[in-house]
């Protein structure tokens, strides 16, 4: 659990400061005592501090936050568990993390979500805020009380694993979503376009003889929620967009209404549908992996600000899972422990975006997404909660199962060379992980 | 996941000569598609195939004393019965499984049911399964060869091997099998189809042209990325091709027509009018041009009974195809027994 009584003393000197909430980009120091940022300024003095983070060379920015993660407790506890999950989550980066609701039994009355916060409480090594379930036992037929369960402590409202499907479902979710104050997280898929389907609809699928999923399925959801979203002035996040027909769907809402945002994932960014070839069941994930021409479209969506938001949509599972004919294994793979190297190739390593565009990705723009910048989070802020994450954007490290914290491993990315590693994770003025060049992994 | 070839040497005097000597039992003899293969290699195996097309007997009882095991996890008739003729044919004893009444039903995942088999020392599994993908993933995962005999809607090998017999026997090409100049007309099911993935890429590596015809509900024009071309429109083709190859709509499969798509018939009765082969068309068709159907038929929809049994139609012929060519396939993935009284030529 977090230490709730901070008592270290922390200077990290010397790294180049990015804290995009401010605007700040430059070589300072951060003084953290008592759990919160005490100073951000050059040559701070370093008598009397308990720890010093030597960051010559590295970036130093606000705790990273993932809006979209699978812990899967409770009901699936052999894939994951808030413990393990939150190590993972540190393992890259990540001082905060929300948990989507599909787990047995979901969050989708209060009293749930209060034992899910118990269970983080007890368990969780940073911060998890719950994402509520829009529907009973979200099986998409009736609507929870959402203002209960934001009450309860949920930061945003989704059916996530599913569409939420029925149009007056969806309108009167929106509705609600507006009175409380907080997103609507939508799994963009039409169920009825993609019976059976286990990858892209394309040249791939074809030949491998499985059922296609048309990009269609995607877009035609963005297209109809977003026209709802803004009749009802609500707040609506597309999540994971993997086809390029979503994108112009985005922009132009994005156009009529600052509250419709949408997030990309790491495998969107990096992967196609090649990567299923050969039954690779570690490629299987929900959307799928699609073309080369997609996933150029949703990084040149991220460059031009069209997607604001970079999730993992981390969902583990079991190698026995994974071991199953494709059609039969389940969707998803891992993404914590990778994915800001993995940001980092697609968007920074490319020249379309530099590190501080990046790193509004992946604090203060999920922060708002959730409300969680009403807390201070996302942002380096003088008095502020002290969550810093010290990233080395050089450093070369192989992707392996050695280097996952959580316990699962399923990833297509395993095996590859990635470039850039947080290396220290500061929490609630706590140094929760370093890594050491000589290894391993302190939390 | 690859073919490898080796076994068969060279063919002198147009046939193969079979040389116990270099026979070695590896890993990596499985037969999971026909996609990928090179010429060479379907060759290799078309070869032997139609040597024992002619005599069954042409390499004596090599695999007397080895166990194959058919592991059939989805119905068949023809495939499971083909297989085992095949195989007794050549001395080996079968083993049937079947996933009813099976510890499949106890939960017993894929890979453990196939690992399991094969501990008992097995010389070849014979897999079907309704996911794409299984044969390769039990492969990957078993020591014994393996043969695809159909995976979900992905290949079914050794049917498109067979096409490729018949409709060179057909057409007088079993000389070396090329089959250039050659048009296939396959017409249906083909989105749903194993038999369809097979045939397109074993006919159009050996040089024939293979044009999918069908309503775009079954027949999509992204089938065109398997290397053939795409019609709606079924007498356009009819007179001008080599072969035709009805496919059954495989509604289990999740078929559906009436969707209203490119070309949708709307209903069973228009599909016949639209896409079956009829008298009216088997008659407009070119002089020498066959008729195929992998079967099972639905007499009426895609193939009029009087075609079926008419002059035109080689479905009982490519059946009969169908024991040479999995004896030669069989023979290739396990090999042979030296001391069994191999009758080398």
């Amino acid at each position: 659990m977090i230490d709730q009584n901070p008592h270290q003393s922390i200077l990290i000197r010397g790294g180049r400061v990015i804290d995009p909430a401010s605007g700040l980009d430059a070589a300072c120091d951060v003084a953290i005592t008592g759990g919160t940022i005490a100073a951000i300024a050059p040559d701070l003095p370093a008598a009397g501090v308990d720890e010093i983070i030597d960051a010559a060379g590295m970036i130093v920015c606000p705790g990273l936050i993932d809006p979209h993660v699978h812990l899967r407790e409770p009901g699936g506890e052999a894939q994951e568990t808030i413990e393990s999950g939150t190590r993972a989550a540190l393992a890259g980066g990540f001082t905060t993390v929300c948990s989507m609701p599909n787990t047995l039994p979901p969050p989708d009355t209060a009293c749930r979500v209060e034992d899910l916060l118990e269970r983080i409480q007890a368990t969780a090594h940073c911060r998890v805020f719950p994402v509520a379930a829009a529907s009973v036992n979200r099986n998409g037929e009736h609507l929870n009380d959402i203002a209960s369960l934001v009450k309860a402590g949920a930061v945003a409202i989704s059916d996530d694993g599913d569409a939420l499907w029925p149009d007056e479902l969806m309108e009167a979710a929106l509705k609600a979503c507006r009175s409380a104050d907080v997103a609507f997280m939508q799994h963009c898929q039409d169920p009825t376009m993609t019976v059976g389907s286990a990858m892209n609809e394309g040249a791939v699928s074809m030949r491998l003889g499985l059922t296609g999923w048309p990009d269609v399925a995607e877009s035609s959801v963005i297209e109809r929620d977003a026209s709802m979203a803004i009749g009802v002035g609500a707040r609506y996040h597309a999540q994971h967009v993997s086809a390029a027909k979503s994108i112009p769907i985005l922009a132009a809402a994005r156009e009529q209404s600052e509250h419709i945002t949408a997030e990309a994932s790491p495998h969107h960014l990096n992967l196609t549908e090649d990567a299923c070839d050969g039954y690779d069941t570690s490629a299987k994930v929900n959307p799928p992996l699609r073309t080369n021409a997609d996933m150029l479209a949703i990084r040149e969506a991220v460059a031009h600000g069209v997607i604001t938001v970079l999730a993992t949509d981390h969902a583990p599972h079991t190698g026995d899972a994974k071991q199953l004919p494709f059609d039969q294994a389940p969707f998803g793979l891992i993404g914590l422990e990778s994915a800001l190297p993995l940001y980092a190739r697609a968007l920074v390593h490319t020249g379309l975006i530099g590190w501080p565009k990046l790193i509004e990705h992946m604090t203060i723009n999920p922060a708002r997404l959730c409300n969680l910048d009403r807390l201070g989070l996302g942002a380096l802020a003088v008095g502020g909660p002290a969550d810093v994450t010290v990233i080395n954007p050089d450093w070369e490290w192989p992707f392996n199962a050695d280097q996952c914290a959580g316990l699962s491993v399923n990833s297509p990315f395993m095996g590859w060379d990635l470039k850039g590693r947080a290396v220290a994770v500061v929490v609630n003025g706590r140094i929760c992980m370093t890594w050491h060049k000589s290894g391993g992994l302190i939390a | 996941m690859w073919w490898r070839m080796r076994g068969w040497r060279g063919e002198a005097g147009g046939l193969p000569s079979y040389d116990a000597q270099v026979m070695t039992i590896d890993s990596t003899n499985n037969l999971l598609g026909l996609q990928g293969m090179d010429a060479g290699s379907i060759r290799a195996l078309l070869a032997p195939a139609a040597r024992l097309m002619e005599n069954r007997r042409a390499f004596g009882r090599p695999l007397a004393g080895r166990t194959v095991v058919n592991l059939f996890f989805e119905d068949s008739t023809r495939t499971r019965v083909s297989f085992t003729v095949a195989a007794q044919a050549l001395g080996a004893g079968v083993v049937q499984f079947g996933a009813g009444g099976s510890s499949v039903s106890k939960g017993e995942t894929l890979l453990d049911t196939a690992r399991t088999v094969e501990a008992m020392g097995v010389d070849a599994l014979v897999v079907r399964h309704s996911s794409a993908g299984a044969a390769g993933l039990i492969a990957e995962h078993v020591g014994a060869p393996v043969i695809n005999a159909g995976d979900g809607a992905h290949e079914h090998p050794t049917q498109g091997l067979l096409d490729i017999l018949s409709l060179a026997q057909s057409h007088d090409r079993l000389g070396g099998f090329d089959l250039s100049g050659l048009t296939v007309a396959i017409v249906g099911d083909i989105l749903h189809s194993r038999v369809a993935r097979s045939a397109i890429a074993g006919l159009t590596t050996l040089g024939a042209a293979v044009v999918c015809v069908g309503p775009a509900a079954l027949c999509p024009d992204g089938i065109a990325s398997l290397g053939c071309s795409v019609e709606r429109d079924l007498d356009a083709v009819i007179g001008s091709v080599d072969a035709v190859m009805a496919l059954r709509v495989q509604f289990e499969r999740g078929a559906e027509l009436g969707d209203g798509a490119d070309g949708d018939p709307g209903d069973a009765g228009a599909y016949a009018m639209r896409y079956g082969i009829t008298s009216e068309r088997a008659d407009r068709m070119k002089a020498g041009a066959v008729v195929m159907h992998p079967g099972p038929m639905n007499r009426g929809l895609e193939i009029e009974s009087a075609v079926a049994d008419g002059p035109r139609c080689v479905a009982l012929k490519q059946v009969a195809a169908g024991v040479p060519v999995r004896m030669a396939v069989l023979l290739h993935s396990i090999g042979g027994d030296v001391g069994a009284g191999v009758a080398v030529t």
